[in-house]
């Protein structure tokens, strides 16, 4: 068959995992994180989020930035443009990892929401978050994500919808 | 054999057709189905899942077999549509004839930047959006996002990724430096370069195509159908130049497993990229 020939039907019904993959198998996650469970573990919870610079709605010619604050934990709760943000974030960083190392060496759990609704956020690998709502860009920390998800949103709200932690 | 036409060419009864074989598909439910693939199909790079589509070498080969499934799907409907491209370094403001009532209709309104023209106007009721990352129903754009001006890429920015020799590098992700592939796909890099091409399309949008569900705004098959001229182009310009990982990546590569090289066939429909490089048998840009 013609490999460039679209095949006919719906290819993969929605809510299915893409299983397959190149040849080498990649480590499952539920692998990495028995590694982690039982390894000695070091958890950092910041604090308050008054020490991040408020750099946000950028040149877009402007590289990213924030290297040195993007492995850093998170929390936030504020006021944006009249919708409430807040965010956590926890890094687990497994014993014996020097934390300047490269982000995938860090595991962290993100919970964001604007206006109690959760935001799905995903991570590239320098660190830097994504979210659903601006899946072509990242930012160095949550509170950027949260806050460039409500610009984008202007007044509409996010679907409640479970909360996701990645 | 069959043409994609830039969409600044099409006649008023092309893209009629277009736009009424897009309703037909959304109206079967196949339309969302699409959105759907999309967003499954988004791995990031953090990610220790093979990722075909995003932040990886086969962004070009995985969307260009994606757009001839969506192609496939309107030729259902209606056997004289193709996907026409748009070239967004030349119809680069919201007065194009790409966002005029008769075609994909205009900006979204200021607030909650519901598209209000057009045939995909959530009054006129054929357009429903169901991927569920807000609470509302309406197709949103914001073009331009006045709030903190983005501008459309150049055609300078476009010249720069095509001048490019090789495809792709180490470490095959989005913090690949060079390489024409993350040069279109348009990964901001810090301390290095700002989002770019690709990406920066979507986010000049804005709205539903700035998001997780971005084919949700059909805007989102005629700017890869660009994407996929860029990729020929880059071709052309570059005749000895490979795909590239031209073969599987070495057992200690961080990569491997993760992006797929030449012969690795990408789900979902078990294709390699090699068998995607010449699209020149099935359709021709003109």
């Amino acid at each position: 068959m013609d490999p460039t020939t679209a095949t006919p039907g719906p290819a993969v019904p929605a809510g299915t995992t893409p299983a397959a993959g190149p040849p080498a198998p990649a480590p499952h996650r539920p692998a990495r994180r028995a590694v982690l469970r039982t390894a000695f573990t070091t958890t950092l919870v910041a604090g308050t989020a008054g020490a991040l610079a408020p750099v946000l709605l950028k040149d877009p010619g402007t590289p990213d930035r924030g290297a040195r604050r993007s492995q850093a934990p998170e929390r936030f709760s504020e006021t944006y443009r009249g919708r409430h943000i807040r965010g956590t974030a926890t890094a687990v960083v497994p014993a014996g990892v020097h934390p300047g190392a490269a982000a995938a060496s860090t595991t962290t759990a993100a919970d964001v929401t604007i206006d109690g609704r959760p935001l799905h956020v995903m991570r590239r690998a320098d660190g830097s978050y994504l979210s659903e709502v601006n899946h072509y860009e990242s930012f160095p920390t949550l509170l950027e994500t949260a806050r460039a998800a409500v610009d984008e949103l202007g007044t509409a709200r996010l679907a409640p919808t479970t909360p996701h932690t990645i | 054999m069959y043409s994609r036409k830039n969409q600044s060419d099409l006649t008023r009864t092309e893209k009629k057709r277009l736009v009424d074989a897009i309703l037909q598909l959304k109206r079967s439910g196949r339309y969302d189905e699409f959105v759907s693939l999309h967003r499954q199909y988004y791995v990031t790079d953090a990610d220790r899942r093979p990722r075909a589509a995003h932040m990886t070498p086969s962004f070009f080969p995985w969307h260009r077999r994606y757009l001839l499934e969506f192609e496939k799907a309107l030729q259902t409907v209606d056997a004289g549509v193709t996907v026409p491209y748009w070239d967004w370094t030349r119809d680069n403001t919201p007065a194009a004839s790409l966002w005029a009532e008769d075609f994909l209709g205009g900006n979204g309104r200021a607030g909650d930047r519901q598209v209000m023209t057009g045939p995909f106007a959530y009054a006129r009721g054929d357009w429903p959006i169901r991927t569920g990352i807000t609470d509302d129903r309406f197709l949103r754009r914001d073009l331009g996002r006045p709030s903190a001006p983005v501008t459309l890429p150049t055609k300078a920015d476009v010249d720069r990724a095509l001048s490019d020799p090789v495809y792709d590098t180490a470490p095959w992700n989005s913090v690949s430096t060079t390489g024409f592939r993350n040069r279109i796909e348009g990964w901001g890099i810090r301390g290095s370069r700002g989002v770019a091409n690709h990406n920066r399309v979507h986010r000049w949008i804005g709205g539903s195509m700035a998001g997780a569900a971005s084919p949700d705004d059909p805007v989102f098959w005629l700017h890869h159908a660009y994407i996929d001229l860029l990729w020929t182009r880059w071709q052309k310009a570059h005749p000895r130049a490979r795909y590239l990982p031209d073969r599987s990546l070495a057992a200690d590569d961080p990569q491997r497993g993760r992006v797929f090289a030449l012969d690795d066939p990408m789900p979902p429909w078990d294709v390699k990229p090699s068998q995607l490089m010449d699209h020149t048998r099935l359709y021709r840009y003109v």
